[in-house]
């Protein structure tokens, strides 16, 4: 079992729960997209399972640790198997396209001959070729996406989170984005999908769960 | 560590530094400027211990005598001396002879002396110490001894003098260490609250480096070389301005205790290498102290 959750909680002040009571289990190499209007606690879930937000109550397993024990220098090394892409895709300004891809790997101490060779490798695969030596602020919306998926997937992840991963793109990006993202879990890795729009939903023949309140509904 | 850490770390701290060049400047200067107050006072102490050591090696005894001493009666003091282990007899200076010296040392002044009715100087008897134990008793034993004879007007042992200066650079010593220790503090305070700068100025930078896996040392090493780097840029500067001050000093001054002049040394090699040690040491302190406030808000 890749992810685990069992009566998770968690509140921002006492009246104001973001999430209630969520017991779910997601099996490696699974893809899953959590759904729900905004403010149903989809984020929130997400930035449990990457350790960003600690439960109030419950336990969370990822890859087999507790999140609730989980040691600073343990975090980080977790954190290295996971891919997150944010909504506000959380680039670095001041660093170009290629090394804020590269930055992954230059935290995991790869040599800077596989980490050039794996980054063009990436960015090609993602259309971005074109923008290596671009810094973030250059870039639109979508093409800074990309750079956020490109960043997730680098490391082949074990799993790979994202944040409405289409929120910005038109549909012929998004079936590309959505494209990336399956293949990345046909190779393996366990996808988890938070969006709002039931477009993307349609035909996909993945599991899907619905929030709402902070509760699974679905 | 890994080569690729290495080059990530200081290729980082080198961008942080050129990206807040005007922040390192200004800490650079500050620290410079605390660091080269701190390390003239270093240099004053060096040279009044190397004035000391210089005076201390020729443990010489002068014996002045009262009026124009009879030969049978220097003889008599020559032969009680010459028994004493350890006591070499240099010269007897009479008056005249330290009158044609005192007249030889004014060189084209000497004429002011033909203005004197007598002479004023007094003979003298030289004697050398040759004692392993610079702090031996057996010179003020003779010359408390030699000062109890009339014919003896007064007897100056060098030690008295090299013991003088040492009192004064006890005082030094302790008015340097106070420096040198609110000197540290200060800047100490002047790293810490530049590297405190560059990292709130990055904040953004390093919540994303924890999300995408950095452990807390990835994300510090390039701040605390960064630091170091700053303690050393300071240090240097100081030792430069403090060395270019010096050679502007020695070549122009001439300086003199009565008749001695006195060279002027800088700081040593080994003290050079190890202020610099030390500016790169409180450069890393004041990173830490700067980082570890903020990785535990």
């Amino acid at each position: 079992m890749m992810i685990q959750l069992f009566n998770v909680c968690k509140s921002f002040g006492p009246k104001n729960p973001a999430i209630v009571d969520i017991g779910l289990k997601i099996e490696k190499g699974e893809f899953v997209f959590i759904t729900g209007p905004s403010g149903a606690g989809k984020s929130t879930l997400l930035k449990i399972i990457f350790c960003s937000e600690k439960p109030t109550s419950g336990n969370a397993l990822v890859n087999g640790i507790n999140l609730n024990r989980i040691r600073e220098r343990e975090l980080a090394f977790l954190r290295r198997k996971i891919g997150i892409v944010f909504q506000d895709f959380k680039l670095l300004p001041n660093r170009n396209v290629f090394n804020n891809v590269a930055l992954c790997l230059e935290i995991a101490g790869v040599q800077y001959s596989i980490i050039r060779k794996k980054v063009h490798q990436t960015l090609r695969h993602l259309g971005l070729a074109k923008k290596e030596r671009y810094y973030p602020p250059q870039l639109s919306g979508g093409e800074q996406q990309r750079v956020a998926i490109a960043r997730a997937i680098i490391n082949n992840p074990l799993i790979l989170l994202a944040d409405e991963p289409t929120g910005n793109l038109d549909p012929d990006l998004t079936m590309e984005i959505m494209a990336v993202l399956r293949e990345i879990n046909e190779r393996g890795t366990t996808v988890l999908v938070a969006t709002h729009s039931q477009e993307l939903l349609k035909n996909t023949g993945k599991r899907i769960v619905t929030l709402n309140k902070g509760r699974i509904v679905k | 560590m890994k080569t690729a850490f290495v080059k990530y770390f200081f290729r980082q701290a080198l961008t942080n530094i050129a990206d807040n060049r005007m922040v390192h400047l200004v800490g650079i200067g500050t620290i410079a400027i605390a660091f080269l107050i701190f390390i003239s006072f270093i240099l004053v102490y060096v040279n009044i211990n190397h004035w000391t050591d210089e005076l201390g090696k020729s443990l010489t005894m002068s014996i002045y005598f009262k009026g124009r001493p009879q030969s049978i009666e220097v003889e008599e003091i020559k032969k009680e001396l010459i028994n004493i282990q350890g006591v070499t007899i240099d010269k007897f200076v009479s008056k005249e002879e330290a009158m044609e010296v005192l007249a030889k040392e004014l060189g084209d002044k000497a004429g002011l002396l033909s203005g004197l009715h007598e002479n004023p100087l007094p003979a003298s008897l030289e004697i050398i110490f040759s004692i392993a134990d610079r702090e031996d008793s057996l010179p003020y034993s003779i010359k408390s001894k030699l000062e109890k004879m009339d014919i003896i007007d007064e007897v100056q042992y060098s030690q008295e003098w090299t013991r003088k200066i040492k009192a004064i650079m006890g005082g030094i010593k302790l008015i340097g260490s106070i420096l040198g220790g609110l000197l540290f503090l200060a800047t100490l305070f002047i790293i810490t609250n530049t590297i405190k700068l560059t990292v709130f100025a990055r904040k953004n930078e390093i919540e994303i480096l924890r999300l995408v896996g950095a452990t807390n040392l990835f994300i510090k090493t390039p701040f605390l070389i960064e630091g170091s780097i700053q303690g050393l840029l300071g240090g240097l500067a100081a030792l430069m301005i403090l060395f270019a001050a010096y050679m502007t000093v020695i070549i122009r001054a001439d300086f003199r205790i009565g008749f001695a002049t006195l060279d002027i040394v800088f700081i040593s090699p080994f003290l050079t290498v190890f202020l610099l040690l030390m500016s790169v040491i409180v450069g890393f302190a004041g990173s830490s102290i700067a980082l570890g406030r903020f990785f535990r808000t």
